[in-house]
């Protein structure tokens, strides 16, 4: 990658993570001098659908990974008084993901406002933030904003004279990455296994407890206080026409400079990777990146070259935006290792509830693993790809689907690599040896210990 | 016979009304049946909470089984667990596991027998920007990040914390 | 469009919609697996039962919906007007292939040693959608086999295919929440907590629902297989509920009951006392031939029939007012009207009277199923006596027998002795008694602990099995079921009994002969089930 070729002027832009840099943003006071809890009384003295409406003409689209627009599903709650729920799903869960734990550790208050915000324009009373258990710092930092919240008014009764109540509280995961599924993540709340649910009924419907309930990621809700600050044109400057908004992507694997950045979405992936993120490490050149979260299919180095960071180009390239975590994989690394990997990840991760999910992602690991170990059949490339695509469309939930996209787009698009191994028994990438490590004593030992 | 301290039962009374339904408060009640009981859980555990919040052993006994932070036999004073998911295997996770195991002289789920670590693996912990890392938990149930190892530098974190 | 049918009695709406190119009417909010089940439709699937909530898990219900190009599953998606259901395109078929593929890659090879063998739906649905090679050559995973679940049931994880029914069983219907299905992914198990057993009163229910042999009876295990068995239906005379069951048997005897569904009574389900009452059906434990008790020993071996026929001139010739009658709450109506009308027409005797072995319970019933009242037809018997005009006090009885004034006392002993606790006690009573007449069903031990036998006649009956008649059970449904199978041929049913008392012959059913070998005139035990037709090697045994 020559200088002249990366776009100098494709830098990040710092929308929601303006003040990240200050510690003091964590804090009540050093939020509010930074703008904080100036849109909270503003939205409080508009109509709840004048807000719905504002995001809906926005574009936001959810951050989380499925990227629907915000605006409808808020628009999809039944128009009755029954009580209904606000989740913040926290459970960021997704392999390369780590925007979310950046935001609750430095600005707990910006997803406070913005859920106080959407919790009025949806005529909630009572909202939870479901964190993952493993974040510890980010449910204390959340804790402790919350309390802030509390005393200064922005929370309990009567908020700022307006009449509308609203109470909010964490709820800490325990270690499980279905629950970063909307329905898995309610089942959760509800103090039960984190097994998603049928649909329909949709949680807008039918969620918590059965009242409607809307779910969103963290940053989705924290960009509800934006577009108040900013209007719905104000919040499209940024982006693409149907991509809007910025978004925070974290990049990491075989990167010289990991991390979360924030850039307008349509901002190009190679400028990501070569500006940004500093490119491969000296020697290594770029093989494949999975652009947006493990689940997303793998792209060639070409392809990724060629792709821009928004919800339809990538869709049209065959692959996802999802959480925008972005995985670079260079040239000295083995995709089957890679598979592999995820493959266990996936095993590791189902629920178990329908059969195709739960056997499938015990196969594809063992074949995998079989595959890494040198005792893979030529059949079993086949194998992977019919094994995966039975397993899509078929479930309660898109874990399934997770699981089998990798498999197909890792063997379309490496199948060489796959070939020479069953083969050979060993990686076609040079230096890559693969051997059973030492400290493996029971391999089907799952779950806590 | 396991039985709750009175403050802990204070603290899952609490729980129960804390939220919109009883039942939510099955895993916040684990949570603190794990730290009264050192960092892990027994089927004793299960049966008092069972006693206490009046809901059926086998439903807290399928959260108990179906989420990974609770742990099903006891661990050591630190509990060390090395993410392995993709990110981290890309910068080195499976070699500073090995490096560790071999230092400490244990397998993958062991404890050492000082019983001063428990190694086990983790899968993605949402830290893959500062990979390698690793999650170092407590009896008390308190946990730490410790992000962008080396072999050394985890080593050094270890001997700091015998 | 959707009409609203008044003449159902029900205001539902009907929609029209079209299942495999069959135009059908269906309730409005059923779910596609609904309305092909009441329709008689074929449809592979596992986790769903009318009976429970809907899971939603298996994921083999697949259909396709005209409009949609995604499948979707047929127990969670309500009909709409107009919808048009196909399970039968190729895409349908792939999807069950695979679908099941996936619950059979981890599946022990367990049918040789298995319970559920040959009605087992992994194995059924393998013959319908499977006959595939298995390409799965991995190491399978490996689960607790043979587990004590509790007094009644085994699991055997592996085999277990976590459709989660059993779980929804003992949440929704037993309502004792004693299973779980615990740990996460390929590595689910079914179980209770720390021991805990699995022990409530209808834990057999969970045996019955479990698609494949994962739960399996510890009565019947290895004591059967299913296709050396036949079914036929029947009502329970274990209480007074009458569920409807089905008794599994052969010439070997009775082997295990299961409940039918009947929306009316026991909806899906029945409880684990109502499955023993095949247990005192089987020769084991029958009265095989007559026997007389006579100057101080047993003998006097001789025919139910003969037996009854010398006692006509005993009949003939007591007086009215020496004579008496005990009932109870076993018999058939049609029974009672026979032997009542003996009594109080032919011999003109008002001297019957109603043995309630529970009087203090009869009124008690536990929620779901079980009731107080063991006895399947008091309310039959309790009706035939009315229309005779018979209320008398056992009290009457006691003090007749106590002054000797009974010398003739015909007893009908109850049949299900394991509910009639204080049946030493009466034996004692009725043997006071110059002659007691005793039949029973059941070859009773206790008479060896009655010391002052004086003249007694035991007379072999037959049980509900083999016999057509009517309970009317505690709610006043009369419920009327037909002849299994025979057991014991030599026994009489006791309006048998009351013919030959009388003197008459027996009447022997004339069948035209056209109507000889149609279904409805063939004993159940000799009609070839529909189903099994297609197993070709089941009424061939060694012969091919």
């Amino acid at each position: 990658m020559s200088a002249s070729e990366i776009n100098t002027s494709a830098n990040e832009i710092k929308y929601l993570s303006e003040f990240y840099h200050l510690p003091e943003f964590k804090t009540l006071e050093g939020y509010k001098k930074n703008g904080g809890y100036i849109q909270l009384p503003k939205a409080l003295k508009m109509q709840p659908q004048e807000i719905i409406d504002l995001v809906k003409a926005s574009g936001l689209r959810g951050r989380g990974g499925a990227g629907f627009a915000t605006g409808m599903k808020w628009g999809f709650l039944p128009k009755n008084n029954e009580p209904r729920y606000l989740l913040c799903n926290a459970d960021e869960g997704e392999p390369g993901t780590f925007k979310d734990r950046m935001m609750m550790e430095k600005a707990p208050h910006q997803l406070v406002e913005g859920m106080i915000i959407s919790g009025f324009a949806i005529g909630s009373k009572k909202s939870y933030i479901y964190v993952r258990g493993e974040y510890s710092d980010s449910i204390n930092a959340l804790e402790v904003a919350i309390a802030e919240a509390y005393k200064a008014g922005f929370l309990g009764r009567n908020i700022l004279g307006s009449g509308f109540d609203h109470d909010m509280d964490v709820y800490r995961g325990a270690g499980a990455y279905i629950c970063g599924e909307e329905t898995g993540m309610i089942s959760s709340l509800e103090g039960l296994k984190g097994q998603p649910k049928l649909k329909p009924p949709f949680p807008a419907i039918q969620g918590y407890l059965k009242k409607p309930t809307i779910v969103n990621n963290v940053e989705t809700l924290a960009a509800v206080k934006y577009i108040l600050r900013d209007g719905a044109a104000g919040y499209r400057k940024y982006g693409t026409e149907k991509s809007a908004g910025t978004k925070l992507f974290s990049l990491s694997g075989n990167i010289v400079k990991p991390g979360n950045y924030e850039v307008p979405l349509g901002f190009s992936l190679k400028d990501m990777i070569y500006g940004l993120g500093g490119g491969t490490k000296p020697g290594k050149k770029l093989k494949a990146v999975i652009p947006g979260g493990s689940s997303a299919p793998v792209l060639t180095a070409d392809e990724a070259e060629r792709a821009n960071l928004d919800y339809e180009n990538l869709a049209q390239m065959g692959t996802m935006l999802g959480s925008g975590a972005i995985i670079v994989i260079d040239d000295s690394k083995c995709m089957v290792e890679c598979l592999a990997n995820l493959m266990h990840f996936y095993h590791h991760e189902s629920c178990g509830q329908c059969t195709p999910c739960r056997e499938g992602t015990g196969w594809l690991d063992k074949i995998t693993t079989s595959i890494l170990a040198g005792r893979g059949r030529l059949s079993d490339i086949e194998l992977l790809l019919k094994v995966a695509d039975n397993m899509k469309g078929k479930t309660i939930c898109a874990l399934s689907d997770a699981a089998a996209l990798p498999v197909l787009s890792f063997v379309s698009k490496f199948r060489d690599e796959f070939e020479f191994y069953v083969r050979e028994g060993k990686s076609k990438v040079k230096g890559v040896v693969y051997k059973t490590p030492s400290y493996q004593s029971d391999h089907s030992k799952l779950g806590a210990h | 016979m396991f039985q709750l301290s009175n403050d802990a039962k204070q603290k899952v009374l609490t729980e129960l009304t804390r939220y919109e339904s009883k039942q939510s408060a099955v895993l916040p009640a684990l949570y603190i049946g794990q730290k009264e009981n050192n960092g892990h859980i027994t089927p004793e555990v299960i049966c008092e909470l069972s006693k206490v919040m009046e809901i059926p052993e086998s439903q807290i006994n399928e959260v108990f089984t179906f989420y990974t932070m609770y742990n099903k036999s006891s661990i050591g004073k630190n509990h060390i667990q090395v993410c392995r998911t993709l990110s981290c295997m890309l910068n080195g996770s499976t070699e500073l596991t090995e490096h560790i195991c071999n230092e400490l002289h244990v397998k993958m789920g062991e404890t050492t027998k000082d019983g001063n670590f428990t190694v086990t693996e983790a899968e993605c912990l949402g830290s893959c920007g500062t990979a390698p890392m690793m999650q170092i938990s407590k009896q008390d149930g308190s946990s730490k990040y410790y992000e962008n190892l080396t072999n050394e530098s985890a080593m050094n974190i270890l001997r700091g914390l015998k | 469009m959707s009409e609203i049918i008044t003449e159902n009695k029900t205001e539902k709406k009907m929609l029209n919609c079209k299942i495999n190119g069959v135009a059908l009417f269906v309730k409005e909010g059923s779910t596609i697996i609904q309305a092909m089940y009441e329709n008689q439709q074929k449809i592979a699937h596992y986790c769903w039962h009318p009976g429970l909530s809907i899971a939603g898990v298996c994921r083999l219900c697949m259909v396709e919906v005209t409009g949609n190009p995604r499948l979707q599953i047929a127990c969670n998606t309500q009909v709409i007007e107009g919808m048009d259901i196909n399970n039968t395109s190729a895409k349908v078929i792939e999807a069950t292939k695979w679908g099941l593929d996936f619950h059979l890659i981890n599946h022990p090879l367990d049918c040789p040693v298995c319970d559920q063998a040959g009605e087992c739906g992994l194995q059924d649905q393998y013959m319908e959608f499977g006959q595939y090679n298995s390409e799965m050559a991995e190491p399978k995973t490996k689960k607790h086999k043979v587990v004590d679940l509790g007094p009644t049931v085994v699991l055997d994880s592996e085999r277990c295919i976590l459709c989660s029914r059993c779980v929804r069983f003992t949440d929704e219907v037993s309502k004792t929440n004693e299973l779980g299905i615990f740990n996460r992914g390929d590595h689910a198990e079914i179980g209770t907590h720390a021991g805990k057993k699995l022990d409530n009163k209808y834990s057999l229910n969970t045996v019955d629902i479990c698609p494949v042999g994962a739960l399996t009876s510890k009565d019947f295990r290895f004591r059967q297989r299913a296709w050396y068995l036949k079914d036929a239906e029947t009502i329970c005379n274990g209480c007074s509920t009458g569920c409807s069951t089905k008794v599994y048997f052969n010439k070997e005897g009775l082997f295990r009951v299961k409940p039918k569904h009947n929306a009316a009574v026991n909806g899906y389900w029945m409880c684990d006392e109502g499955r023993n009452t095949y247990k005192f059906v089987n020769k084991e434990s029958r009265l095989l031939k007559s026997y007389q008790f006579k100057n101080n020993s047993w003998g006097f071996e001789s025919m139910a029939g003969a037996a009854t026929r010398n006692l006509i001139n005993i009949f003939k010739t007591a007086k009215a007012d020496e004579m008496a009658l005990v009932l109870t709450g076993q018999q058939t109506v049609e029974e009672y009207e026979a032997i009542v009308s003996f009594f109080a027409d032919h011999l003109k005797s008002k001297n019957i009277f109603h043995w309630n072995n529970n009087e203090s319970t009869v009124n008690d019933f536990d929620g779901l199923l079980i009731r107080g009242d063991k006895n399947p037809n008091t309310k039959g018997l309790l009706q035939v006596l009315s229309k005779h005009q018979i209320s008398t006090k056992w009290t009457d009885l006691e003090n007749q027998l106590a002054s000797g004034k009974i010398k003739n006392l015909v007893v009908v002993g109850p049949e299900n002795i394991s509910v009639y606790n204080d049946l030493e006690l009466k034996l004692n009573l009725f043997s006071k008694a110059e002659h007691l007449i005793y039949l029973s069903s059941a070859s009773l031990p206790q008479w060896e602990n009655i010391k002052t036998l004086k003249y007694v006649t035991v007379i072999p009956l037959k049980t509900y099995i083999e016999k057509s008649g009517t309970f009317i059970n505690y709610a006043g449904l009369a419920q009327k079921f037909n002849k299994v199978t025979t057991v014991v041929s030599e026994a009489l049913t006791v309006s048998e009994f009351a013919q030959l008392a009388k003197g008459e012959e027996l009447k022997i059913e004339y069948v035209v002969s056209e109507n000889l070998m149609t279904s409805e005139h063939q004993r159940a035990d000799q009609v070839v089930l529909e189903h099994r037709k297609k197993n070709e090697f089941v009424f061939n045994r060694g012969q091919f």
